[in-house]
């Protein structure tokens, strides 16, 4: 029932594939080797497990406080909330191909957005549409997307394009290494005259930009998604990835010979993005957002996902419409 | 069938050249298979040849996984195609026309999609246009730039087509009476059409291929699944070569359709 | 324009890094191409198979799927080259496969009698390619070539998904950074259409210097029917 077979530093996915049921053909799992379950039918949501408690308690919206926001109404209207983010995230949100619910923190706050607008049941009505760095903008300016919840940092530069609800959740720039070394960088003071890889059109180049002494734009190499940026790390073509806590955490979670090393360096706070065009989409998110922060659901999440990750307790939760400047 | 250059270009050989094409070959089939234990010894000495990492694909959820992505790649192919062609023959017929202006649009057209590459058009689709408010979804800042590239391609296919019906034609239609427009839509185009169909089914080899452009606007296609399918097992190698395989045996099983269409319809022409 | 102004030396870079791609690409193509058509019509029966399957192989492959393998896959295996190695690679096993169907399939333009008769003067197989049949091939196959290079050119753009610093890639930096997206788009546009439409004017003056008789237009066409040749992407 329990069986995963994820390698030894998975606690971060314990919360997306507690229980992994196996399904079909995935049940002779020593005789069809022993790749990860692509989630399962229920996965990680399934009753029982904390991340299925926490959507559970999730709050519902008011009949009067959804009409009252266009946006949340034309979501009720079409029964169905369309989230741009990844899936490939074992922490904050990972897919489930068999019919289960995405799980992490993003997955599970995209799951309580929905429940609280759709009512009870609203949780399962979401369609996932998949965003890179370099997409996210456009497809929800362009209405593509009702909402993007995918570690997304609020900056100015994307506060000119869209507007975003949040934050959410407070991170930042990090730093990832290969494991083995881990002992020799701890910060971005150590990262001069190293070869730095990041994601193209993420924070990452600017806070290298800013924050490596003696910074050599011809050592930092921009890659278009996570998956070839933690390629070219393990592969040597770069010695450290710099990205955002959020989708780094995911990666070691995933796989043993990266490591995120030292404290995040630029706060990332996380934002809900929406389209400039949606009326009465902020106000609303941010309200839901107090009301699961209020309830502590915001809390339990943090402990069903990111918790598995981080050694700490669970920090104070943003307010919600606090924008940076 | 016709003899060709190729098959004359050595005589049958006798006792002494047998011998040593026999020689060759051992040495060449010798050379052939170093190279190939070479790689099977690379991939096995990184760990890369357990059979664990291998087999999952035949998982039905790695199957069913990869199958939502290569169900993308088919729609998004099929309905730039469908698009595509016909504008690629009014394309043609506007360049062949004796209207200057129409003509050199057309030609304008042409050689702008053909030199340039289709990736800066996805681009200009997904980050240009939206700063004139000019949006759309996912889906279609794929399928219209595959339109347009396709559509450059494929008027040249249909101009070449035109051009090869025989001049005769054109006069014969002339003729018995027909104008030079009932005798391009009756005549000429019905059999140009017939002509150019194997090079249309190339062209949708050539669509299938740019398809895995998708992954500029995320748009969920083969490539861009099995990129997220990396992220989630880390078997990079063996990923992308599945998803490699299945492209090439797809568009070799198309190019293969092409082929004997071309060869049934020369062996008419000959027939005939 | 400032964004243009201040990123001179960066574009001028960028456009040099495509040209280096697109030449290194091409010529590499061209010398392993006609190498594989040379196999694909010889006597050896394993060497006809072997080119025959990498033909297959590579004309079929998309391109990006096939330098995502170089760029990630083979330091997998233990093989890792630099980011622009590996752009140059996968365009030279892409385009080769394009370079051998051509060659091929202007051999087959030959009439039969020349082969026939270089052979009854005592020529062996690589004396009548050389001297009699590739050299008569050649005419036929300039267009051809020349689109094979401006499908070179096109794929170029794609190592902007290796991390190699062509032209699409620094417009699309420039762009992030100054969200001047036309302006860079008609920077990098103009450099491609310059390269693709600047190798057909030269494919068209080759062809004219090799064959007096047959206009560019016609063997252009010729060229866009072609299927055992194939269509390159």
């Amino acid at each position: 029932m329990t069986h995963t077979s994820f390698r030894p530093r998975r606690r971060a996915i314990v919360a997306a594939a507690a229980a992994l049921p196996l399904v079909g053909l995935a049940a002779c799992g020593s005789d069809t080797g022993d790749g990860p379950d692509l989630g399962g039918a229920g996965g990680g949501d399934e009753e029982g497990s904390p991340f299925a408690d926490v959507i559970a308690s999730g709050p519902v919206a008011e009949d009067d406080a959804v009409a009252a926001s266009a946006w949340a109404a034309a979501i009720k209207e079409k029964d169905q909330l369309i989230r741009g983010g990844t899936v490939a995230n074992q922490v904050f949100s990972l897919a489930s191909t068999t019919g289960g619910q995405p799980t992490g923190f993003d997955a599970g706050i995209t799951q309580l957005l929905a429940k609280y607008i759709l009512g009870e049941g609203g949780d399962e009505k979401v369609e996932y549409i998949d965003t890179t760095v370099e997409t996210r903008e456009t497809l929800v300016q362009n209405g593509t997307v009702d909402c993007v919840i995918a570690t997304y940092s609020i900056t100015p530069e994307r506060l000119d394009v869209i507007d975003f609800a949040g934050p959410y959740y407070l991170s930042g720039t990090a730093i990832q290494v290969r494991t083995e070394d881990a002992e020799k960088i701890s910060g971005p003071e150590d990262l001069t005259g190293t070869k730095v890889v990041t994601q193209a059109n993420s924070t990452g180049i600017q806070a290298a930009e800013e924050f490596i002494p003696d910074y050599d734009a011809s050592l930092v190499q921009t890659l278009p998604d996570n998956e070839s940026c933690v390629a070219a790390l393990k592969q040597g073509r770069a010695d450290a990835y710099v990205l955002d806590q959020g989708v780094l955490l995911g990666n070691s979670a995933a796989d043993p010979e990266v490591t995120v090393v030292g404290e995040p360096f630029v706060d990332d706070p996380y934002g809900i993005g929406l389209s400039q065009d949606s009326e009465g989409a902020v106000d609303f998110v941010n309200t839901f957002l107090q009301e699961i922060i209020d309830s502590g659901a915001w809390e339990a999440l943090w402990t069903a996902t990111i918790g598995e990750v981080i050694d700490t307790e669970a920090p104070e939760p943003p307010t919600p419409g606090d924008l940076p400047s | 069938m016709s003899t060709t250059a190729t098959q004359v270009l050595f005589d049958a050989p006798g006792p002494k050249g047998r011998r040593r094409i026999l020689l060759l070959s051992i040495l060449s089939v010798l050379v052939i298979l170093a190279l190939l234990v070479g790689a099977l010894w690379q991939f096995q000495s990184n760990g890369q040849l357990d059979p664990g990492k291998w087999v999952v694909y035949l998982r039905a959820d790695y199957i069913a996984f990869l199958w939502q992505g290569l169900w993308g790649t088919l729609k998004v192919t099929a309905l730039a195609a469908v698009v595509a062609f016909p504008l690629g023959l009014l394309l043609a017929l506007a360049r062949l026309s004796r209207f200057r202006m129409l003509s050199a649009l057309a030609a304008v057209w042409i050689e702008f999609y053909r030199g340039i590459p289709m990736l800066l058009v996805v681009y200009a689709f997904l980050l240009a246009l939206p700063a004139f408010g000019v949006t759309f979804p996912q889906f279609w800042m794929l399928v219209i730039p595959m339109i347009l590239v396709s559509s450059a391609t494929t008027a040249e296919v249909f101009r070449a087509g035109i051009n090869a019906v025989d001049r005769g034609q054109h006069e014969a239609a002339a003729a018995i009476g027909l104008s030079r427009r009932d005798a391009m839509v009756s005549v000429v185009l019905p059999q140009a059409v017939r002509l150019v169909l194997p090079s249309l089914i190339l062209a949708l080899v050539t669509l299938l291929k740019d398809s895995t452009l998708g992954y500029v606007v995320s748009y969920n296609e083969l490539q861009f699944q099995g990129k997220t399918l990396v992220s989630i097992t880390r078997y990079l190698v063996q990923t992308y070569l599945v998803v490699s395989v299945i492209y090439i045996v797809i568009n070799f099983l198309l190019t293969r359709v092409a082929l004997a269409l071309d060869a049934r319809m020369k062996a008419r022409a000959a027939a005939s | 324009m400032d964004a243009i102004r201040e990123n001179i030396p960066l574009l001028l870079q960028g456009i040099g890094t495509t040209v280096a791609l697109t030449v290194l690409g091409y010529v590499f193509a061209l010398v392993v191409g006609t190498a594989m058509a040379v196999a694909r019509v010889s006597p050896i029966p394993p060497l006809r198979w072997a080119a025959t399957v990498y033909v297959e192989i590579f004309r079929n492959i998309p391109l990006l799927s096939l330098l995502i393998l170089i760029a990630f896959g083979l330091p997998d295996v233990g093989l890792r080259l630099p980011y622009f190695w590996c752009g140059v690679l996968g365009l030279t096993l892409s385009s080769a496969a394009f370079v051998c169907e051509n060659v091929r399939s202007g051999i087959n333009t030959v009439p039969v009698g020349h082969a026939e008769a270089a052979r009854s003067i005592g020529l062996g197989f690589f004396g009548t390619l050389r001297h009699v049949v590739l050299p008569q091939a050649f005419r036929s196959m300039v267009q051809p070539l020349v689109n094979v290079f401006i499908g070179t050119v096109i794929g170029s753009a794609l190592c902007s998904a290796i991390a190699v610093q062509e032209v699409t890639w620094v417009t699309q930096t420039l762009n992030i950074r100054y969200a001047q997206a036309v302006l860079m788009f008609l920077i990098a546009g103009a450099a491609y259409l310059i390269l693709s439409l600047g190798g057909a004017a030269l494919g068209g003056v080759i062809e004219r210097a090799v064959s007096p008789g047959s206009g560019r237009d016609r063997s252009r066409a010729g060229a866009a029917l072609d299927v055992t040749a194939g269509a390159q992407a």
